[in-house]
């Protein structure tokens, strides 16, 4: 080992690594820039086989290649309805506005519901939006925290008055989701024909159909979707904001006073369903949110 | 039973954790040493990653291998990932972890690279004084490991190897000593890699991975793709005559083969590590003082191109419907 006595610059080494992550993240091809190429001759040694500005254009290709690769795969839904061009557009964009900056892939999309929906001159905006959200959704729910389930015999002990006004808590991992387009169906469609060996299947664009959704995870671990009755969402929603079974009960006859008869014939069933189906996880005693105070 | 090194034993050889053989583990219960797993993917609340992560858990011996660390970048590792880091190390309780003498990006930007750092006292500084701090913070023997790398800086001021050997030293880390890696680099940056492989500390060397990469012509990328080839071989079989049995791990990232295909390249180091072991105890004078015979096998349990490829992967997320109400 040689002892070389340390020969500082200050901020040298820093200045430098603002320098590479300012290149890389262009997306016009660096050795076509004379500027970056004597930059790069400056900073880089290239070899024999590799100019200095090649060297980091290496890095350049890799760090799109990466980002778009983890965006295709976490919205193929988007892509899927856009086409190749349409496609590399929004997600070039994207990756320019909202630079990767969680140290995991995970996160890299999570603005990206919000940038489809701002996005100028998208074809099939609304159904792109609600695609994304939907995508997005998943990916939270892929590894949303585990929960064991409801526990019945804990239930039956508790006072009658706490399952009334008490919190009841919903799974971690279940997502509320209103659509304008069956966006779920639309996306299964198109990974089966993906499983199918098609890359590019050419999307039949559906017509537009209101829809509630329940997304969860299953006890088996896979993502499921449900649609909803419209009051029976508006219930879960309520009790999503924390409200207590009677204000959420409150809450969704407001909400649909129409179907106030079958509400109030199904909403015991649907809290044992939802409860069996892992959606409720636990009721906790003491005071819930009141529908008043949340201004719903 | 060897002796550890650094406190940390020998586990013989190992693969990669990865999402196409979880069924295959799982269901069969393959003869394996140990796994490694790339901790990013594991650092999650629940679902799939964590239920596969108890399950192999409970029935091989796992390691920990990072890759946003970012040890060297312009900022100290953040605070909130090593928290995360330290709870899954609870969890998994690893003989040692690892990452990479690298960074990742700069303060708002985080590349999801594995970049290269000038081979710079400054640098030497900045991460073994980190180094240190990780493995303090951990609880649990750390180790770096020496990158491939396509971009080198007219600011170095040593080798690589003086560079990771210093830093090493330095900080009392060990060493992941990639020997595929130091194949590739020395193939893109014009050196010797068997200097390279005499030149480190072979005591600090706890673990070797092994893979095979993506020859380009121009330049080689370290995709982890193919079967490990001959020339790294000979440099893995070199590098076992100087350290002495050091577990060993291949990485198969791209294009997974089947089970099959990759438990074969594991025997293959397997075969190739004895084989060095043996010339080893015929040649004396190239045995380092802290070599060890070889653990019996069995002991413990009876990108992208492009890209590096042991950057984090999610699992598929299967989707299915279900009926309204």
């Amino acid at each position: 080992m040689e002892n070389n006595e340390p020969s500082r610059q200050p901020s040298s080494l820093s200045e430098l690594q603002h320098w590479v992550v300012r290149h890389l993240q262009q997306l016009r091809s660096l050795p076509r820039d004379p500027v970056v190429s004597l930059e790069a001759a400056d900073r880089l040694t290239g070899n024999e086989r590799v100019e200095p500005v090649e060297q980091i254009e290496i890095y350049r290709e890799q760090f799109w290649l990466r980002h778009t690769s983890s965006l295709v795969e976490d919205f193929p839904g988007v892509g899927g309805i856009l086409g190749q061009q349409d496609w590399e557009r929004l997600v070039e964009s994207y990756l320019q506005a909202f630079a990767p900056s969680s140290w995991t892939l995970r996160e890299l999309g999570r603005r990206f519901p919000d940038h489809v929906a701002r996005y100028p001159d998208l074809p099939h905006r609304q159904l792109c939006c609600d695609m994304a959200r939907l995508e997005w959704a998943f990916i939270e729910l892929f590894d949303a925290a585990d929960c064991p389930p409801l526990d019945l015999n804990q239930l039956a002990t508790l006072p009658p008055d706490v399952l009334e006004t008490g919190q009841i808590v919903l799974n971690p991992a279940l997502r509320l989701l209103e659509v304008s387009y069956p966006v779920a169906d639309l996306r299964m469609q198109l990974l089966e024909s993906r499983r199918n060996g098609h890359e590019d299947p050419g999307v039949q664009i559906p017509d537009p159909l209101a829809q509630q959704l329940v997304l969860y995870r299953g006890s088996d671990r896979r993502l499921y979707h449900r649609p909803m009755s419209p009051e029976a969402f508006s219930l879960l929603s309520a009790l999503d904001r924390r409200l207590s079974l009677v204000a959420a009960c409150e809450h969704a006859l407001q909400a649909w006073p129409e179907h106030a008869e079958r509400l109030q014939q199904n909403v015991a069933g649907w809290f044992q369903a939802w409860a069996r189906r892992g959606w409720i996880v636990d009721v906790v005693p003491g005071p819930a949110t009141h529908a008043g105070a949340t201004g719903s | 039973m060897t002796q550890p090194r650094l406190g940390v034993p020998d586990l013989g050889i190992g693969v990669g954790l990865r999402v196409p053989h979880y069924r295959h583990i799982l269901s069969q219960r393959p003869a394996v040493d140990f796994f490694e797993i790339i901790s990013e993917n594991f650092m999650v609340e629940g679902g799939k990653p964590i239920y596969h992560l108890e399950q192999v858990l409970e029935r091989y011996p796992l390691i920990q291998h990072g890759v946003s660390l970012s040890i060297g970048g312009p900022e100290a590792p953040d605070p909130s990932y090593l928290a995360r880091l330290k709870q899954l190390v609870r969890k998994v309780k690893p003989a040692w972890l690892s990452d990479h003498f690298c960074w990742c990006g700069v303060p708002g930007a985080h590349l999801h690279d594995l970049l290269p750092l000038p081979y710079s006292w400054e640098a030497v500084e900045r991460v073994a004084e980190r180094a240190r701090r990780v493995q303090d913070y951990l609880e649990v023997p750390f180790a770096l490991e020496n990158t491939s790398s396509y971009m080198a800086y007219t600011s170095s001021e040593m080798t690589e190897w003086q560079f990771i050997s210093e830093i090493a030293e330095r900080a009392d880390i060990g060493l992941m000593f990639d020997v595929n890696n130091v194949y590739v680099s020395a193939y893109n940056h014009g050196f010797d890699a068997h200097e390279f492989i005499r030149s480190v500390p072979h005591e600090r060397i706890v673990q070797i991975h092994l893979a095979g990469h993506t020859n380009l012509g121009k330049y080689i990328i370290d995709t982890h793709r193919g079967h490990v080839i001959d020339e790294v071989w000979d440099l893995y079989r070199e590098t076992i005559r100087l350290s002495g049995p050091v577990s060993t791990l291949i990485e198969w990232d791209d294009e997974i083969p089947e089970w099959a295909v990759l438990a074969a390249e594991a025997e293959k180091a397997r075969a190739a590590r004895n084989e060095a072991l043996g010339l080893a105890a015929a040649h004396p004078t190239s045995k380092p003082a802290d070599a060890h015979p070889a653990e019996p096998r069995g002991t413990s349990h009876g990108g992208r191109h492009g890209g590096p490829r042991e950057l984090a992967a999610r699992e598929d997320s299967s989707l299915g419907a279900a009926i309204g109400e």
